[in-house]
């Protein structure tokens, strides 16, 4: 039988659970918009993808996304609204892995994050163009890389903070 | 804290972003005198196209999917006025005005856009 790991599962579900409220707690921070653009979000829960990937490493991160964006469409949303945040969260949960693995001395985790909350932000883009079948959908993309730039430099600010935390209390994941 | 590649990238980000921005909107404002329809889409269904210019009465168009959005058309403008959907991007949109404007309700997978047609081309189907 294979051994399962108790401990790192229960941390993974406690995670998710965060993650979770995270993205509850979000949609009731309204966001100053110059321009209404449709799939811009703070990106909260994108601090736990963080935290799993510096402490689990990508397969657990890509279960926790995967995990989250279904009881998020659970919670609210539904089929649509699921659609757009597993393409946004797979996307950027496989970017941000892959940067963090081979290119920590380049980038900080702040890069990472703001990369991982542009890259969320094309995945959404690129479903919204499947799912409308219409190409003008991508006249968003501009302005929805600006936002995942200011975003991803928050929720990176945060993620960084802690890490540093963690890192303080001397706790191990 | 921040690194050089953080700083790099935010650059490359922002130039290209802007770049499009500037781009797209050069080629609004050179669109020049065209004929305006208003085209309703859900999915790839196209529900209703409509010469924006050719608008007597103001009229209000409901399209039913997850939600209910309620568009309303009127003389040279086109918005979507009402909707069920969550967070309500494509109200606060507002009025749809020149070629090339958009409001999109993901959620109901419904797309309101402007299409400009040179007035000598005919053919336009309702």
């Amino acid at each position: 039988m294979k051994k399962v790991n108790v401990k790192k599962m229960v941390l993974l579900a406690v995670l998710i659970s965060q993650a979770l409220v995270l993205s509850i707690i979000e949609s009731w921070i309204p966001l100053p918009m110059p321009v209404p653009v449709p799939g811009i979000k703070l990106g909260l829960a994108n601090i736990v993808s963080i935290i799993v990937i510096v402490y689990f490493g990508y397969r657990e991160a890509l279960a926790v996304v995967l995990i989250r964006c279904l009881l998020t469409s659970f919670f609210s949303g539904g089929i649509t609204v699921f659609l757009f945040s597993i393409a946004g969260g797979i996307l950027s949960t496989i970017v941000m892995s892959f940067l963090y693995k081979k290119f920590s001395n380049v980038f900080s985790i702040i890069g990472i994050s703001i990369s991982g909350a542009v890259m969320h932000n094309m995945g959404q883009i690129v479903m919204a163009v499947i799912v409308m079948k219409d190409i003008a959908v991508l006249g968003y993309l501009p302005v929805l890389v600006i936002a995942g730039i200011v975003t991803g430099l928050l929720v990176g600010i945060a993620a960084n903070l802690l890490i540093k935390g963690l890192e303080k209390s001397k706790m191990t994941l | 804290m921040l690194k050089k590649g953080d700083i790099i990238l935010v650059a490359l980000l922002l130039v290209a972003a802007v770049t499009a921005i500037a781009g797209m909107t050069m080629f609004r404002s050179n669109s020049g005198d065209t004929e305006k329809i208003a085209v309703i889409k859900q999915g790839n269904v196209i529900l209703k196209e409509i010469r924006l210019n050719e608008v007597g009465k103001s009229e209000r168009i409901t399209v039913e999917g997850n939600y209910k959005n309620i568009i309303l058309v009127e003389n040279r403008k086109i918005r979507f006025e009402e909707s069920t959907c969550p967070d309500k991007v494509c109200v606060k949109t507002g009025w749809l005005t020149n070629e090339g404007d958009m409001a999109v309700c993901l959620p109901n997978q419904v797309m309101v856009k402007i299409e400009g047609v040179n007035m000598d081309v005919d053919g336009v189907t309702y």
